[in-house]
């Protein structure tokens, strides 16, 4: 079975005032299509930057990554985005949405994007399934924190992407309502099927998913290996 | 509808309805609103001002000719829609009986005058009323002096040449009678049908065919550059009111550049206010744009997203901008109503056009460069809050917002040298600003230093905004140098113009005083309280030659037609004589010849010629030239040349001769004298006992040059008016813009525990910091500019404005620090909470 993600000795360098840093060692695993993966690490070990490479928002200095056999890191900015829209879905930590949009607009962006068909009730239906209908015509600032991290996942749903990209989606959150969004997450997941990488340093989410990959000063390992894995990490 | 279509217009919907759009909308709004209001204001102020100047030449252009004009010239006018009228004026005798008198006449066609009004009295020397006729056929309407001197009564016959007039009307004054102290001859106004019969504009005659064209600006314009090359400069002259070179000519001129400059400010200061909201609403929209990429919205999708909102917002702004501007212009014109006679009925389209292009043009240069870089924004964004735009050339955004302000000026001025002047100088502030940034970064590192208290945080924020956002200090020193220019302009204008026209100038002339009466004269006022002037000797001589050679002084139909020799200026001249230099004269070749001892045995006697009679007879410094007065020939030698002043209400001349070479004649001395209104009753007992002596009041004529220059002050304040109000909400919007980037910090300094009182203070000195800068650069600049344009554009004496070196930083702290402070406050009011988590 092909991997829906296929890393190959990525490695990524910046330049700094002080000369050259290698942010990521090279970096080489797969991820099976469905398989949900958590990167786990303290903060500046590089998980945010290796999430950005896997999703094509950022340009490998140096390695192979193919998303859904596409090579990701022969493609420009233009071509990215195209395989993002169509194939991609994200959710953040400081949710992002579109302040001056509505929640259902923020929700049928994508759709819309892609060039799906009816995105409004595409939309609707998705927002229904977050419990947030009836917050479809208000604008971020009018909900709560929990309430936008469900828009965002509506969002991020809504295209049906093979693979879900979030970052530290419950960051921002107290208890309660990471709870919820957990649960919301992994269902919404386990229902479509999608790839879903997670990046996090919170252990307890990580241990949601199949397999958790531990990144430490720009070197990933393999901290556990689902039975239902064959993936490799060096 | 597109998505791109949908996606800008739910945005723009939003955006507009949350107040996220104010600011650039505003901007616009200003920039369409403003122009509009300027610009058809000042249109129609200018109509108005010069239908008023119209009234002097009777039209709005005069052909003078010394031959009759080709008729088909005149036709051609009718043909391009104007109107024309006829006139012909000459010296001639005119009897009564065996009573005679030289007089000015004026025979005119029946559609004269096309501007202004043939005033008339019900008795000699009585109230004056216009009257909207003229002599018939057989009629002469005749003015006051002549009742007196031919001992005329209406219903009275004169003969004038061949042909007898009846005397109908007492006649008080034409539009074009013109002003002149030697011009004493009454004036007799009659019909042209009669002039043929009286045989009186033969050869030799010096008939004047003066043509008066009237009409829409755009005719007069087309019809002038038909006719100019037609015409010959030895024969014909052609005047408009734009070329009028009297005092309310040149008013009217310089107030028109004026309008044309505030416009032109106005237009800059729109553009400076659109950069930056364009800025700052590129700013915002940097994390919307990063989301849509990282849902996979390619370039091509967020570039028509943002330009159909720019579209939309600049098409939002334009409506209501044109709204504004014209119910501003309809206030303006009301308040000015009673002081000036502007007319509203009159629709302009080009202020409208130009409006809004200027909204179009500056909404689409300036938003360029805010775009292009809104369009660079990486999608890693979304991850990395620190990443702004990948672009950062800013020599795309001197290029783009350079060119379009320069275009803008050019193309709303049409006056090459005006819009140069202006960018020259606005591009000299900006490079002398992006030193003095680094200068004040680097004076900052020096004052900045020591235990953080409000004064270090203002530097500290100067350190590093300074660098990153140089264009609002920038922005700030234009508007404050805009704002200065537009002022001191105004101030350095209005008080030239009122300096023509001082109080106590002259308003009566008094000529044919005979040296037996002037001591008298000069006593009688004396005694009567009223201060006389310098008596100048005058008498009348014939300009004979130059070099030897001949002058023609007579023209003759031959003489025209070879159009040889130098031609003279009439049969005779007023020649008068003295050591003193006159007031407003200035020597600008040779030397004044009350320096130099004539001496008679080198055969001559020093001359002064005025420089434009000079210009037109080709006389040069050294040149013989030969007077006959009397029956002498009085040879003189040109010693000097002088520029006159022909504006002050003093007798001038041509020719000033050195006394000694005057000794043998007899003079007769012309003075003026001034005489408050409300004396006028005493004037009869003040020249009773001189019945020789010619009085000439001009008191009527100086209060209307007066009241013009009032009115045209008073305009040209309410532009200044707008111009400021202006330039306040530019000012206003830089504020407002800047404290965005505020915020941010702000919201820190309130969570770790930082007091209102230390926040408020530091950002009070950062703007007074930076209004003292801006204002003291808007200083300097403003010299420059002021310097360039009083010398090249309105012709006016430069003069430095020390005063504002020190009223501009001054100010600028205040009024930038005074904004600062209510932005501050704003923002000190808002939730901490809420504003950290909005930078999240």
């Amino acid at each position: 079975m092909t991997p829906m993600i296929k890393t190959s000795t990525v490695t990524k360098t910046v330049n700094t005032s002080e000369g050259s840093l290698q942010i990521l060692q090279p970096i080489s695993f797969e991820v099976k299509s469905g398989e949900s993966v958590a990167i786990i690490g303290a903060s500046g070990s590089g998980k945010s930057t290796l999430l950005g490479l896997l999703a094509g928002l950022d340009e490998v200095t140096s390695g192979e990554i193919y998303l859904d056999n596409e090579a990701l890191h022969t493609m420009d900015e233009e071509q990215r985005a195209v395989l993002r829209g169509s194939k991609v879905g994200f959710i953040f930590q400081s949710f992002m949405l579109v302040q001056s949009l509505t929640a259902l607009e923020n929700v049928m962006l994508p759709a819309e994007i892609a060039n799906l068909d009816n995105p409004k009730g595409l939309a609707m239906d998705i927002l229904e399934q977050v419990g947030l209908a009836h917050r479809a015509h208000h604008f971020p600032n009018q909900l709560s924190g929990g309430e936008q991290q469900r828009v965002a996942i509506a969002r991020a749903f809504i295209t049906s992407p093979k693979i879900l990209f979030a970052d530290e989606p419950t960051g921002n959150l107290d208890a309660k309502n990471s709870d919820k969004i957990e649960d919301l997450l992994f269902e919404l997941n386990k229902n479509t099927g999608t790839t879903l990488v997670l990046v996090t340093h919170d252990n307890e989410l990580a241990a949601h998913c199949d397999r958790q990959l531990t990144m430490h000063a720009g070197e990933l390992k393999e901290t556990t290996h689902s039975s239902a894995s064959a993936s490799e990490v060096s | 509808m597109p998505m791109t279509f949908n996606l800008a217009w739910r945005l723009f919907k939003h955006e507009a309805r949350r107040g996220e759009l104010t600011i650039i909308l505003l901007a616009i709004v200003l920039s369409v609103g403003a122009v509009l209001s300027l610009s058809l204001f000042s249109e129609r102020l200018q109509g108005a001002l010069k239908s008023r100047s119209a009234a002097f030449i009777a039209a709005d252009a005069q052909l003078r000719s010394d031959k009759p004009v080709d008729e088909t010239w005149l036709l051609k006018a009718n043909d391009e829609g104007l109107d024309t009228a006829k006139q012909v004026s000459t010296r001639s005798m005119v009897f009564k009986g065996d009573e005679m008198s030289l007089v000015d006449l004026r025979a005119v066609n029946n559609n004269y005058p096309l501007k202004g009004m043939v005033s008339v009295a019900d008795a000699p020397f009585g109230a004056k009323k216009d009257i909207n006729a003229l002599p018939a056929s057989g009629e002469a309407w005749v003015q006051s002096r002549l009742f007196q001197t031919l001992k005329l009564n209406v219903g009275d016959a004169i003969d004038i040449g061949e042909v007898k007039l009846t005397v109908t009307r007492v006649l008080a004054d034409i539009p074009d009678a013109g002003f002149s102290v030697f011009n004493t001859d009454p004036i007799v106004l009659m019909n042209l049908d009669d002039l043929e019969a009286a045989e009186i504009t033969g050869p030799g005659s010096r008939a004047r065919y003066v043509s008066y064209f009237a009409g829409d600006t755009s005719n007069v314009k087309s019809y002038t550059s038909w006719l100019l090359p037609q015409l010959n400069d030895d024969l014909h002259s052609w005047r408009t009111v734009e070329d009028d070179e009297s005092a309310i000519g040149r008013s009217v001129a310089s107030a028109e550049r004026y309008f044309l400059l505030a416009s032109l400010l106005a237009i800059v200061l729109a553009a400076v206010s659109i950069a930056v909201a364009a800025q700052r609403y590129a700013q915002r929209h940097f994390d919307p744009v990063a989301i849509m990429k990282t849902l996979g919205a390619t370039k091509q999708t967020i570039r028509k997203v943002y330009l159909i909102q720019i579209l939309f917002i600049t098409l939002l702004g334009i409506v209501i901008g044109l709204i504004i501007g014209f119910i501003g212009q309809h206030i303006v014109v009301s308040l000015v109503a009673d002081k000036v006679d502007v007319s509203l009925n009159v629709w302009h389209w080009r202020p409208v056009v130009i409006a809004i292009a200027t909204g179009a043009t500056c909404a689409v240069l300036f938003s360029l460069y805010p775009l292009l870089q809104l369009f660079s924004v990486p999608p890693l964004r979304v991850l990395r809050k620190d990443l702004d735009a990948s672009l950062r050339s800013r020599s795309i955004q001197f290029v783009a917002s350079g060119g379009a302000i320069f275009a803008l000026m050019w193309m709303y001025s049409q006056d090459l040298k005006i819009s140069v002047i202006l960018f020259a100088s606005g591009a000299a502030l900006v490079a002398g600003l992006l030193v003095a940034t680094y200068f004040l970064i680097a004076l900052g590192r020096k004052l900045g230093s020591g235990k953080m208290g409000p004064w270090q945080l203002a530097w500290a924020r100067i350190k590093r905004r300074a660098m990153d956002n140089s264009v609002q200090l920038i922005s700030f020193s234009i508007t404050i140098m805009l704002l200065l220019v537009v002022l001191v302009m105004r101030n350095d204008m209005v008080s030239q113009w009122r300096a023509q026209l001082p109080e106590g100038t002259p308003n009566y002339f008094l000529t044919n005083i005979t040296p037996d009466n002037q001591a008298r004269l000069d006593r009688h006022f004396d005694d009567q309280n009223v201060d006389i002037n310098e008596f100048f000797p005058v008498t009348r001589g014939r300009f004979v030659s130059v070099n030897g050679e001949g002058v023609n002084t007579e023209v003759s139909k031959e003489e025209e037609s070879s159009n040889e020799g130098r031609r003279g200026l009439g049969r005779e001249a007023n020649l008068t004589w003295g050591n003193t230099l006159q007031k407003e004269n200035e020597v600008i070749e040779g030397t004044w010849h009350g320096n130099i001892d004539a001496i008679y045995s080198e055969g001559w006697f020093p001359v002064s010629v005025e420089e434009g009679v000079a210009k037109r007879l080709d006389i040069k410094m050294g040149d013989m030239l030969n007077f006959n007065v009397g029956s002498e020939i009085v040879e003189t030698k040109v010693t000097s040349v002088r520029k006159v002043n022909w504006q002050t209400m003093q007798p001038n001349f041509f020719f000033v001769i050195h006394p000694d070479a005057m000794k043998a004649f007899s003079p007769t001395y012309i003075t003026s004298f001034y005489l408050p209104t409300e004396r006028k009753t005493e004037l009869t007992k003040l020249l009773k006992p001189f019945a020789s002596v010619t009085m000439f009041d001009v008191d009527a004529r100086i209060n209307q040059l007066r009241d013009i220059v009032e009115q045209v002050s008073v305009a040209v304040e309410f532009i200044l008016v707008l111009v400021l109000m202006a330039g306040s909400l530019v000012l206003i919007a830089q504020v407002q813009a800047s404290m965005d980037e505020r915020r941010q910090e702000i919201a820190i300094l309130r969570t770790l525990g930082a007091k209102g009182s230390l926040i408020r203070k530091s950002v009070v000195f950062e703007f007074l910091i930076i209004g003292t800068v801006a204002g003291f650069m808007a200083a300097l600049a403003n010299e420059l500019s002021l310097y360039m344009l009083q010398t090249s554009v309105f012709q006016m004496t430069a003069s430095l404005h020390l005063e504002y070196w020190l009223v501009a930083p001054a100010v600028g702290a205040l009024v930038v620090g005074v904004l600062g402070a209510i932005g501050c406050w704003r923002l000190l009011t808002l939730n901490t909470g809420e504003m950290l988590r909005k930078m999240v």
